[in-house]
């Protein structure tokens, strides 16, 4: 019961609420011009860092989609809706948009899946749980890029994976040369380093229900299984609704796990949108058509942030 | 209540009672939880000790079959090697240095704007809010070209500007803010009332009661912050092109012979060195680490 | 009052932050205009070699003595594989070099007009002998009759040979008559008695396809027309030469599948195709040889590796940069970069002058593989576009590298990939 007031409380605490009101009421004129001004001295630096460094540049980008661009002389060419007709004939699009969805779902499924496990597992007391906890984590705090380096390494065909594989009497595949496999190996390789973060908030989550109504649940006769589906994951949603959002606006932008172990290969079918992106506009110098792709990334990245807004008033437990 | 929710963001509770080791079917149910634990722990930690045992291997012996954890003839050749070939030093202080800055410009801006987001009444707060929110949707790769061509205008092309400035105002630093605000709101609006009648103005309030409180959500900030700019890979790749001023992230990628072959050996060596003094620290500090995250307010 | 107070506190405590990013990072900011009259320049390589980069310090310093206006020369290493995106960022963010090594992106800067034409500042230099260039090697960089780079590396591809390992598995090579299907026999031969590697296309790495041009050229195929305007991947001599590859792979198992790492200079395969100058990475833990490379059903071909340097137009300093060009490729200072990079000048070309500062090759090695090959070699593919072609060409060449894939399909799916790209 305490979450479940303490939550609504700190919700009912949010912005709209008067705090400090006695205060207020003797000078209410002076007090609350004067909170409005510190109010916007203290969110200006980070309200101008997003106008600056974020919506400004989306701004540019659109304008950089209208036009071809010779990087060498720096002429910018205006050719209105060619780098979107671009888009409809693409030949590879299609594809990288195909391995954008499967790598973005498989992170995010297996990323909440093995997060909410681990979580689970390791909520209790027992011998080296901190040790575990630990361990679990550790991969967050490596350099994306030294972690993929080494599971480069480990993925050679005669590499370390293989060679634990051959002792055991298993031919194993070879990880990054073909597709299916090249892609399961970049979906494991980000979650593992990453699931960590969700772990741990997804433990917070579970140490913030109450074990009164376990306990309750259990006099009734309820199962582990009911317990877990009808009261710990309705009480823990609202975490579940933002590492979701977070671990699929990460995943989007994953590009030094594809940048270092499979360049986007085999045949693109590991070529994300994000490596696109940056092939297109880097490495081919073709800026106009690199920003029509990042619009339609940031397309997207909005719809799927509003579906998960709208999605949240039917499976976000406790909502106004 | 509101008091409850405070003290129990830093009281983790642990909800499973002791098991009794009488309890037969607990002790078969806690061997096999150890067993699933341990399987699923070697993805986990197998790259790392690998990694840092592969360092001291021969190049020769990288590649062996059947595949070796430690080496019989260990070597300090890639670390000598990892300096020689690279101003890797220089890079490493580059690194710190960035991290460390980004990490400290963040935690002030975003714990005065997660204060006011959550605290202060002001007209537009809701919109303005809004529009931070957004710097955390877009991803940094719409940004990058015309980011690049507004820092080429100002001529901080091949400077570390770009990464201190776009790291500790855009995207991450919009998470810290969020992570703050979420924070502030959980408090009792009791602190303000008594705060207010000793005479103290908002700046106060933020400076002297609100912010020593929010040690757990700075620490998780400091946290993600710093790995955020110590794991920064698109960006240098596209700032910075003088290997001085190169970061980790994108130095360990360069080591390459003149030709383009990779020399296996000492990019282990560096990847080792990046990440050892994080993971020292990560396993001293493990305990405020996890639970600083854990009572970050990103509960939800 | 008092939260005025606090908030020029807070102020000044952003000011503080200000400074130390400033103080930070004002030493990195460099490469600006230091005073009148003193110009600096700036050259990128690829090479991080420290005994290469002492030469060219050391002849940057002998024409610094003689040209007080200029203070500093400096040479940047840019890694390899990223050297055309840096380079090409660099001159994008105003930080452009004065003067740039180039391999395949030399097209597309010739093409978007970006290099200084170099022919009359050479012609008129004294002493400088432009006749002595040899036109096979000088065509890559020269449009309308005007060189825009100076060819300083032309480096054909030969056939390097580990002894102990043959020797291991019994085999011999014998140099006057090999083929390629002599090498796959071999290969195939040492891969079955050692576990080892038969032969390796180095750099190729299943990415790099144009490195197999040392391949198909020996079997009469080329990637595109002369003009560079048609695809003939789908070629029938094309289809001979990845068939061969093919069967090298998964039939012979001559040749290591994709995923396999397998150096030759750390004594993983009996063969590898490598450029001349690779000889430097022998380090003398096995008896090698060099070959010139193997004839294939067209009969023998050579095939080059090229390296150019020229000035951009985008350089702050073009007529310094110029000149200094002009001095670092004299025929004094050719003579001492021809230890490391196969020359274009023909007084420099004979086995026994390259062979006297070459520690790894003698002279009837380098008189075979280098000299005897320079005058009818053909180069690697080389096209304008050559990022996107690379990586088009690579996502539909990646379906051959199964073992049921269907060569001629892929190959025709490799020219439907590339063909927009060549008729651009």
């Amino acid at each position: 019961m305490t979450t479940l007031t303490t939550r609504s409380g700190a919700r009912g605490a949010s912005v709209d609420a008067p705090l400090g009101a006695p205060a207020r009421r003797k000078r209410f004129w002076t007090l609350s011009r004067r909170d409005a001004l510190t109010g916007y001295l203290f969110v200006a630096p980070q309200l101008l860092g997003v106008l600056v460094f974020v919506i400004f540049p989306v701004g540019l980008a659109i304008y950089y989609s209208l036009n071809d661009w010779n990087v060498f002389t720096g002429d910018l060419d205006f050719v209105g809706g060619k780098n979107y007709a671009q888009l409809l004939d693409d030949p590879q699009l299609p594809k990288v948009l195909g391995a954008t969805a499967i790598f973005s779902i498989g992170v995010v499924v297996l990323n909440i899946a093995l997060g909410l496990g681990l979580a689970v597992m390791l909520n209790r007391r027992f011998r080296g749980v901190t040790f575990f906890r630990t361990l679990f984590f550790s991969p967050v705090v490596v350099s994306v890029v030294a972690w993929t380096l080494v599971w480069g390494f480990l993925l050679q065909d005669n590499g370390g994976i293989n060679g634990v594989l051959e002792q055991v009497g298993i031919s194993g595949p070879n990880w990054l040369q073909s597709g299916d496999t090249a892609m399961i190996a970049v979906v494991v390789t980000q979650v593992v380093r990453s699931v960590g973060v969700n772990m741990v908030l997804f433990l917070s989550a579970l140490q913030g229900v109450p074990s009164e109504l376990h306990e309750a649940a259990r006099i009734d006769g309820a199962s582990n299984r009911k317990i877990f589906t009808s009261i710990t994951l309705p009480l823990i949603s609202p975490t579940l609704l933002l590492t979701a959002i977070i671990t699929i606006v990460g995943a989007l932008q994953a590009f030094a796990q594809i940048a270092v172990l499979t360049k986007g290969g085999p045949e693109l079918s590991t070529t994300v949108l994000v490596y696109y992106v940056f092939q297109q506009a880097f490495s081919f110098n073709d800026i106009g058509y690199g920003s029509t792709l990042a619009l339609m990334l940031l397309t997207f990245v909005m719809i799927l942030t509003v579906l998960q807004w709208q999605l949240r008033r039917k499976w976000v437990f406790y909502e106004d | 209540m509101r008091t409850e929710t405070a003290l129990r963001v830093d009281l983790p509770r642990v909800i499973e009672p002791r098991v009794r080791p009488r309890d037969r079917a607990a002790i078969g149910r806690r061997i096999a939880l150890y067993v699933a634990l341990i399987v699923m722990a070697l993805p986990f930690a197998v790259p790392t000790i690998w990694m840092i045992a592969s360092s001291f291997k021969p190049l020769s012996e990288i590649f062996a079959s059947p595949p070796t954890i430690f080496t019989d003839s260990p070597t300090l050749a890639g670390y000598r090697e990892a300096f020689d070939f690279q101003p890797f030093a220089r890079q490493y202080f580059n690194s710190v240095y960035i991290a460390v800055l980004v990490t400290m410009i963040t935690m002030f801006v975003s714990s005065l704007a997660g204060y006011a987001f959550a605290r202060i009444k002001f007209p537009g707060q809701n919109l303005l809010f809004l529009v931070v929110l957004i710097g955390l949707l877009v991803p940094s790769e719409v940004t990058i070209v015309p980011l690049f061509q507004m820092f080429k205008n100002l001529g901080m092309i091949n400077t570390h500007w770009p990464l201190i400035l776009v790291t500790s105002l855009a995207a991450p630093c919009v998470l810290a803010t969020f992570i703050m605000r979420q924070f502030f709101i959980a408090l009792p609006g009791e602190l303000e009332e008594a705060a207010r009648l000793d005479g103290l103005g908002q700046v106060g309030i933020w400076w002297q009661i609100f912010l020593p409180l929010a040690k757990p959500a700075l620490s998780a900030v400091a946290i993600l912050t710093f790995l955020a700019s110590w794991n920064l890979y698109l960006e240098p790749t596209v700032y910075i092109t003088s290997p001085d001023l190169f970061t980790l992230p994108q130095a360990l990628t360069r080591y390459t012979d003149a030709y383009g072959g990779e020399m296996w050996n000492t990019q282990l060596a560096a990847a080792t060195m990046t990440v050892a003094p994080v993971l020292a620290v990560f396993l001293i500090a493990q305990k405020q680490f996890v639970e600083g995250l854990a009572h970050s307010g990103l509960k939800g | 009052m008092k939260t005025t107070k606090k908030l020029v506190r807070v102020a000044a405590l952003a000011a503080a932050v200000a400074m130390v990013v400033s103080a930070c990072s004002g030493s990195d900011s460099g490469g600006g205009e230091s005073g009148p009259g003193s110009v600096k320049l700036r050259m990128t390589v690829w090479t991080a070699d420290e005994a290469q980069l002492a030469l060219f310090n050391k002849i940057a310093d002998a024409y610094k003595a003689d040209h007080k206006e200029i203070t500093s020369i400096t040479f940047d290493s840019l890694p390899f594989p990223e050297y055309n995106t840096t380079l090409t960022t660099q001159i994008a963010g105003g930080n452009s070099p004065d003067l740039a090594w180039m391999g395949d992106l030399s097209k597309d800067l010739i093409a978007s007009d970006a290099l200084v034409p170099l022919t009359d500042k050479l012609k008129d230099t004294a002493g400088w002998n432009y006749d002595d260039l040899l036109g096979s090697v000088t065509s890559e960089y020269t449009e309308d009759g005007k060189l825009y780079a100076y060819p300083f590396s032309n480096s054909p591809f030969g056939l390097y040979v580990n002894k102990d390992l043959l020797a291991k598995a019994k085999q011999t090579v014998d140099p006057a008559n090999l083929t390629w299907d002599e090498v796959s026999k071999i290969g195939s031969a040492v891969n079955k008695a050692t576990g080892k590697g038969g032969f390796v296309i180095r750099d190729f790495d299943y990415a790099n396809w144009q490195t197999l041009a040392t391949v198909w050229t020996g079997f009469g195929a080329s990637a595109w027309s002369k003009d560079g305007k048609t695809c003939e991947f789908d070629s029938d001599k094309m289809v001979d030469a990845f068939q061969f590859l093919h069967d090298a792979i998964y039939v012979d198992k001559s040749m290591p599948g994709p995923g396999t790492t397998a150096d030759f200079f750390a004594g993983d395969s009996a063969f590898t195709v490598a450029q001349v100058s690779r000889a430097s990475l022998l380090d003398g833990s096995f008896k090698y040889d060099v070959l010139p490379l193997p004839a294939g059903p067209a009969g023998k071909a050579s095939v080059l590796g090229q390296a150019g340097v020229g000035v951009l137009k985008s350089s702050k300093h073009v007529d310094e940069a110029t000149d200094f060009l002009a001095y670092l490729t004299n025929p004094e200072n050719a003579a001492k970069l021809a230890q490391f990079f196969p020359p274009p000048r023909k007084s420099l070309l004979s086995g026994k002058a390259l062979a006297t500062n070459n520690p790894k090759l003698n002279a009837a090695q380098l008189q075979s593989v280098v000299v005897d090959q320079l005058a009818d070699a053909v180069t690697l593919p080389n096209h304008t576009s050559p990022a996107e072609i690379a990586q088009k060409g690579k996502t539909a060449l990646d379906a051959m590298w199964k073992p049921d894939a269907d060569v001629k399909q892929v190959l025709t799916s490799v020219c439907s990939a590339i063909d927009p790209l060549l008729a651009k």
